[in-house]
């Protein structure tokens, strides 16, 4: 029963591994194109000034 | 368009997770007990429904990488390397999901954790082979160079998934052979249970990378952004 047990418990924290690293990877992607579109939209106003 | 895509990813990994947990439940308590003396090696025989089912996405997913790399070496495409990168990463981490629940499973079955046995070697080859290819990518920095080396190092190492395939067949390996001339290692009640896991995992898969792809595209927009800031 503990082989079956930590067979499984190793498939889904690998699972999970994979699945937590991509949101982490998302996140800080979508926060750095939120600054970098947030620096876009500065930019002509900036020029006018 | 983009807000429709997203609805539809997200049914898919809805679907996704109840198909899996659909899977574990069959895989631990539905499906029939196997036909064994020692109680261990009863529960032991319940890991290999996930184990082969990581096995096969590993597989699929490095075919994948393959053609990915073909599709790339011919249109110069980045949409080719994003597919052939985003499932080489989803195979590598499958692969390793298969060496440490086979090694779990080695223990009650053989009393070993692992042997230097044909099947074993190779699919431990096989993760380290695309290791290296999720490291050539990081070593590299021009895309179209990097994109160019992965295509055809992901050419050459998907020949590890057929040597791997065949492996049990041509050197009579340790691992036990599930589907041969002899006839399939499994009963007919753990049929269903087999190849509900395959489908299970097969639309995982399908999840997982319509989530990488999108990851890629993003980082994609936001390098794009960053060179119209530069000018």
């Amino acid at each position: 029963m503990g082989y079956l047990v930590a067979a499984y418990a190793v498939l889904w924290a690998i699972s999970f591994g994979l699945v937590f690293s991509m949101v982490l990877r998302q996140r800080k992607i979508q926060a750095e194109l939120q600054t970098l579109r947030a620096m876009i939209e500065d930019e002509p106003r900036s020029e006018r000034k | 368009m983009k807000r429709k895509n997203d609805t539809w990813l997200m049914a898919l990994t809805a679907l996704s997770a109840v198909l899996v947990l659909l899977a574990l439940y069959l895989a631990l308590a539905g499906a029939p007990e196997a036909n064994l003396q020692s109680e261990t090696g009863r529960y032991a025989q319940r890991i290999i429904y996930f184990h082969i089912a990581t096995a096969w996405v590993g597989f699929l997913a490095f075919f994948v990488t393959f053609v990915g790399g073909v599709g790339y070496l011919r249109s110069q495409k980045r949409g080719w390397d994003i597919v052939a990168l985003s499932s080489a990463e989803i195979g590598t981490v499958f692969m390793l999901g298969v060496l440490v629940s086979g090694s779990i499973w080695a223990k009650p079955a053989w009393g070993v954790w692992w042997v230097w046995d044909e099947r074993l070697t190779i699919s431990l080859i096989q993760f380290l082979v695309y290791v290296g290819y999720l490291m050539l990518r990081a070593s590299v920095d021009d895309p179209v160079r990097r994109a160019r080396f992965a295509a055809v190092y992901g050419i050459v190492a998907f020949i590890s998934v057929p040597i791997n395939f065949v492996a049990i067949r041509l050197w009579r390996s340790q691992h036990p052979l599930m589907f041969g001339s002899e006839g399939g290692g499994l009963g007919p009640g753990m049929m269903f249970a087999f190849f509900f896991c395959l489908i299970a995992f097969t639309i995982w898969y399908v999840t997982l990378m319509a989530h990488r792809i999108r990851l890629e595209r993003l980082r994609d927009d936001a390098e794009h952004l960053k060179q119209r800031i530069m000018g």
